[in-house]
């Protein structure tokens, strides 16, 4: 047999065991193109004008760029080990290490460059799907067009041949360190060698979960007034990342086995098959992966926290856009407001017009907050908030010297908790009003720019509003105190009526809003967000599969042996494949479970930040990615099955 | 009582082109209680006709028939089944699982009985004192020696109280000294419960601890020993000297 016959052999049967790495590697590649592609796509300048969208997928890429040369240096790894038998014959037989160095670079070169020309192709063609994904969720109205850009071409080459260069130096340096006799016995010396559980074990295991769990804790007391100075926060921030790691990585090194030993003790050595399968083989398993699924945990703890609020922005862009915007359009002058109402006007759009005055006075309201003010540099004895009359709002009666405050969002609730009742104060220029607070009523009545981005509005008696307006102050006066609100009768013609809008021309300066525009300019921006993280995520997720499936095929391979024992026995293929089964379960389970619980908390200790929905996005997000997860726990369950087949 | 009944049974390997015949037409009948050894030098087809027997491998042709069950039409989930409950296995690489204690390894073939823990508690510790491996019940089996591998796995093939025990070079990987202690357990369990043991072996030492030895040469029975009432010194000679005629090979003068 000749080389070249060699080379194709080892190549055709690589291409069967390593489908998924093949696939991973077209899957990276052509991704990655894509990415490329898109940043040079002259369709993207359309979305550039509101937003940066190539730096942002620029970023990505890089990032991408990274998730992908470690997975496949660390593929490789895997990969190499395994053939050191076939690499330690073909020395015995004669073969110099360079020739064996360079029967392998060809292998690899065939097999790389053929699926990174499959990814390119690949990736050009759905380079227009995402394109076309891009502007759906960043929803812009334009045009995908298929476009081969040349120099999306040489880079990704350029950017992969790089990392098979990187991947040869390896290959090299392990065949150069290797002797025959060490080469034989690599598989051997790889994995696992079983030990008692010992006490230090125990030690190892419960501190890892007391760090997870306190971890959990100080995150979800983050931002409830416990942390108030930028500098505490920036300490727990770092402690709760410290400890939740560090507490991930030790609880795979001692917890998963110590939980499990417990079990198996309690079983006192009446052990069943599938817990022969499970149990005994993971508790030792984990501990040596330990830092490898600290890491996969970690990165997919960020990848499904960082989607979630992305993926919470996004949906919470409308109920982001009726609080700042309160009304469909709105205005502080009059002559605008004229301007566009004549507009929907002449366009047949029957619209309702809301004016309200608005006041700024100083306020004290220290009596109904809860929240620690000194560190918030607030004074809530003298607070500047927007006053309006009862008659303003519709549906709404507040007595002389009473009090309702209208409007908050649940940022605000988290850093000023309001009481139920109390007694306030507000200030006119030369006198102080006394006023009994009544409660606070959600929603927003007046817009962000008298609200100062989310303030409650006071509403009060038409005689305090008279008194407070007789002798305001003039200092803390906002250039407006005229609120002009339009509402549409019918939603349906809000599309045309933005147009209009956007028609007028108003700068930023003239204070007249959009809801819709506003709403949408938040989707443009999150969307381009949430695309990004998203297909960064989704390459974390095939290429962290893939690492752990790669990790079970070993596994199979060196526990066939044990299966061949089992079969002989008398216990069926069944019997053994359901044992797997529940293997797999734990083996793709624990992290996936580890990883979702810490973007739980994550999520829960910072979503207010970032938008006003949390359960339906995150949700969405934990569901679709354990889901994608578990096919390729799925596919490890088809590969031992094979290996079981095999095993007698 | 015949427990064991093999009759006419053929094996072969390969195509039909490049046809190899391990087993040719042998026949073989086994009594309850019995400790027998098959010898033969290596390809002589013993492996291969202890695997039929204890329906690992398939015959190509003939009939086997276990406790008057006829094991060769069994599918593939009835004979594990049957494994399962009438057969036990001792091999030459022990086949311990590494991620198992010892009694974990010897209780295996009981958690698919329904039988309570405690009892199954009681024939653990009856097995295990009896082999001698009692005290290290809860080491793994690195960490324990090659003889005391074996009689684990000697322990798990008794425990279920299986009809016919299959015992593939016991002592294939023994010191001496373990082997006879070994082969010493095995022929009192063969007398205490009166368990049926086939044994291939292609040491003397060994087979001379049972009570026949079948020669096999070329996939046929070439002769049988019986030790009756003699001492084992004798048999052990007997068994050599019939070795010897069958380990030579013919020259043509």
């Amino acid at each position: 047999m000749s080389i070249k016959q060699l080379i194709f052999r080892n190549l055709k049967k690589n291409l069967k065991n390593y489908y998924l790495y093949v696939f991973a590697l077209i899957f990276s590649v052509s991704l990655y193109f894509a990415f490329v592609t898109l940043q040079y796509d002259p369709a993207l300048d359309k979305a550039e004008s509101s937003m940066k969208g190539a730096a942002g997928i620029r970023t990505a890429s890089i990032l991408l760029v990274a998730i992908v040369s470690i997975f496949l240096l660390y593929a490789n790894t895997i990969f190499i080990k395994r053939r050191g038998k076939e690499i330690g014959l073909f020395q015995l037989i004669g073969m110099t290490k360079s020739r064996i160095f360079r029967i392998l670079s060809a292998e690899n070169f065939i097999l790389y460059f053929g699926s990174l020309l499959i990814g390119i192709l690949i990736g050009f063609s759905v380079s227009k799907l995402m394109i076309m994904i891009l502007f759906k969720v960043t929803q812009i109205n334009a045009i995908a067009t298929l476009h081969f850009s040349s120099h999306a071409f040489i880079q990704t080459l350029i950017v992969f041949a790089v990392i098979y260069l990187f991947i040869m130096l390896m290959n090299y340096i392990f065949i150069k360190r290797q002797s025959i006799l060490a080469l034989f016995r690599v598989l051997s010396t790889a994995e696992l060698s079983v030990k008692k559980t010992s006490v230090w074990e125990i030690i190892i295991g419960s501190a890892g979960i007391v760090l997870i769990l306190s971890g959990y804790y100080v995150s979800s007391k983050l931002f409830s007034g416990d942390f108030t100075t930028m500098k505490d926060l920036f300490l727990a921030m770092i402690f709760i990342l410290v400890s939740v790691i560090i507490g991930t990585y030790l609880f795979y090194k001692g917890s998963v086995s110590f939980i499990f030993n417990i079990i198996r003790k309690r079983k006192n050595g009446y052990l069943t098959i599938h817990e022969v399968l499970s149990l005994s083989s993971i508790m030792f398993r984990m501990k040596s992966n330990a830092m490898l699924l600290t890491i996969i945990t970690t990165v997919s703890a960020l990848a499904i926290g960082l989607l979630s609020l992305s993926y919470i922005s996004y949906y919470s862009a409308e109920q982001g856009a009726k609080n700042n915007v309160a009304g469909d359009f709105s205005f502080t002058n009059e002559t605008d407001a004229a301007r566009f109402t004549k507009s929907l006007t002449a366009e047949g759009i029957d619209f309702h017009e809301r004016k309200i005055e608005v006041l700024q006075a100083e306020a004290n309201i220290k009596n109904i907050l809860d929240a620690n003010f000194e560190e918030l540099q607030l004074d809530p004895k003298k607070m500047n908030i927007p006053v309006i009359s009862e008659e303003a709002v519709k549906n709404i009666n507040v007595p002389p010297g009473e009090t309702v405050f209208a409007g908050y969002s649940d940022l605000l609730q988290k850093f000023m908790a309001f009481k139920d009742s109390g007694k306030i104060e507000i200030k006119s220029k030369s006198q102080a009003i006394p006023l009994t607070y009544l409660g606070l009523r959600k929603e927003f009545v007046i817009s962000g720019y008298f609200t100062n981005g989310g303030q409650p509005a006071a509403i009060v008696d038409q005689s305090d509003y008279e008194r407070l307006q007789k002798d305001v102050d003039p200092e803390i006066q906002k250039k407006s105190s005229l609120f002009i609100g339009i509402d549409l009768k019918k939603q349906a013609q809000l599309e045309k009526a933005n147009q209009l809008f956007q028609n007028l021309h108003f700068t930023d300066r003239d204070m007249a809003e959009s809801r819709l525009e506003i709403s949408n300019r938040q989707k443009q921006l999150m969307g381009l967000v949430m695309f990004i993280v998203g297909f960064l995520g989704l390459t974390f997720l095939v290429t962290s599969g893939c690492i752990l499936y790669f990790k079970q095929m070993g596994e199979s391979e060196e526990e066939k042996p044990n299966y061949t024992i089992l079969r002989k026995l008398g216990f069926t293929q069944w019997d053994l494949l359901k044992g797997i089964r529940g293997k797999q379960l734990f083996s793709f389970g624990i992290p996936l479970a580890v990883g979702l619980a810490h973007s739980y908390f994550a999520v829960q200790s910072g979503w207010f930040l970032f938008g006003t929905e949390v359960w339906a996005p995150m949700i969405i997000v934990m569901v679709l990615y354990a889901a994608l997860y578990s096919i390729f726990g799925i596919l490890s369950v088809l590969y031992y099955k094979k290996i079981i087949r095999e095993a007698l | 009582m015949t427990i064991l009944e093999a009759t006419k049974i053929y094996k072969t390997y390969g195509n039909k082109f490049n046809k190899q015949e391990v087993l040719k037409g042998l026949d073989l009948s086994i009594e309850k209680g019995e400790f027998v050894s098959i010898m033969g030098a290596s390809g002589s087809g013993k492996t291969t006709l202890l695997n039929v027997l204890s329906s690992i491998d398939k015959v190509s042709q003939g009939s086997i028939q276990i406790e008057g069950k006829e094991i060769t039409r069994m599918k593939e989930k009835q004979l594990a089944e049957f494994r399962k409950t009438h057969l036990g296995f001792i091999f030459q690489e022990y086949n311990l699982l590494d991620t198992l204690t010892v009694k974990e390894n010897i209780l295996l073939p009981l958690t698919i009985t329904n039988m309570s823990k405690k009892d199954a508690e009681q024939r653990f510790t009856e097995a295990a004192q009896d082999l001698g491996i009692y005290e290290i019940k809860d080491k793994y089996p690195n960490e324990i020696s090659g003889g005391q591998k074996q009689r684990t796995s000697a322990a798990r093939a008794f425990i279920h109280q299986p009809s016919i025990i299959f015992a593939d070079e016991p002592t294939g990987a023994l010191d001496s000294k373990s082997a006879s202690d070994l082969l010493n357990k095995l022929s009192q369990l063969n007398q205490k419960h009166h368990a049926t043991i086939i044994m291939v072996t292609h040491d003397p030492v060994a087979a001379s601890f049972s009570s026949r030895v079948i020669f096999i040469k070329d996939g046929q029975i070439y002769t049988q020993l019986n030790k009756g009432e003699e001492p084992r010194q004798t048999f052990f000679k007997d068994v050599m000297k019939t070795q010897g005629v069958l380990g030579g090979v013919q020259y043509e003068h």
